[in-house]
């Protein structure tokens, strides 16, 4: 049996400003609906991410095969958002990190991470904002351009969350208010398999 | 459930077998170094029929252990057992250029 699985990089809608019109049709009116059905919950630190992965495992199900190839995913997904949340966009004023990964961790006073999510049970729309706004546009498209690049695999080779998301979702977007916010959401589809 | 990580080790003559379990992440690092440190066969047989997630970090340690293992030890590295999204990953991130997979 062939798993149908390997499909290519999903479009990437690059969003500077979240307030005009492009930001609206990508990142809210476009893969999240009007619907009391979205899911909002706020991050207070790293050992909130376990919890929220089960949480949506828990709503997709593993009826099928194609169910725990979305499950697998989506875990992916949710773990890299946050993680760049939580550990990659928290900067100083000189641009380093202020939290190592790995390490356990709460939120500042001052810091706001949200997840949001719906599923509509043959599409699950994902988005992580933080407060923080210290990714770049230029950053975003190094980031994938270095990871594509046919090279010698490099251990420490910076922005492969991003890049896994670009890879794997089927529509991704990022949205930049400098020093203020970063969202990075996206779509995952429920693909049947072919045999 | 966050599933902790840990590591199974099999020695023989020829090869040694490592059968990993959980999550690899940031939280393998310790795990992952242990496993270079412990090889010394040959060929050492990765067996992630036990991982469930893999996320970037967790890549990253492993591809620097798989490094050592073939530069600093000289091992052949196989690996067995991969998820569907964690074979992609490997694709992705070049693992395979680095080792083969085979059969569990």
């Amino acid at each position: 049996m062939r798993i149908h699985q390997e499909h290519g990089p999903a479009t990437m809608v690059f969003i500077g400003d979240p307030h005009n019109g492009c930001a609206a049709k990508a990142g809210n009116g476009g893969l999240f609906p009007d619907s009391p059905h979205v899911q909002e919950r706020r991050v207070s630190g790293s050992s909130d991410k376990p919890e929220l992965i089960d949480e949506l495992l828990t709503l997709i199900g593993d009826a099928d095969q194609a169910h725990a190839l979305l499950c697998q995913k989506t875990a992916l997904m949710v773990d890299e958002m946050l993680e760049n949340a939580l550990y990659a966009a928290p900067r100083s004023s000189d641009g380093l990190p202020l939290f190592q990964k790995g390490e356990p961790r709460q939120l500042l006073p001052d810091e706001r991470i949200r997840l949001r999510y719906h599923f509509d049970g043959s599409r699950l729309a994902l988005e992580v904002r933080d407060s923080w706004g210290s990714l770049t546009a230029a950053q975003v498209f190094a980031f994938l351009a270095q990871n594509t690049a046919q090279t010698l695999p490099e251990p420490d080779r910076a922005g492969r969350g991003l890049f896994f998301m670009w890879r794997l979702m089927d529509q991704f977007y990022v949205s930049i208010r400098p020093r203020v916010e970063t969202v990075v959401g996206g779509c995952l589809q429920l693909r049947p398999l072919t045999c | 459930m966050h599933q902790s990580f840990h590591v199974h080790h099999q020695q023989a003559q020829q090869c040694d077998s490592f059968l990993l379990h959980g999550i690899i992440d940031a939280h393998a690092d310790q795990h992952l170094e242990e496993v270079v440190r412990l090889a010394s066969a040959p060929t050492v047989q990765l067996d992630f029929s036990g991982v469930g997630r893999i996320n970037s970090m967790g890549i990253a340690l492993l591809l620097r252990s798989i490094k050592t293992l073939k530069h600093e030890k000289q091992a052949e590295v196989q690996i067995s057992g991969l998820n569907q999204i964690n074979s992609m990953l490997f694709k992705m991130t070049g693992i395979f250029l680095m080792a083969r997979e085979v059969n569990a």
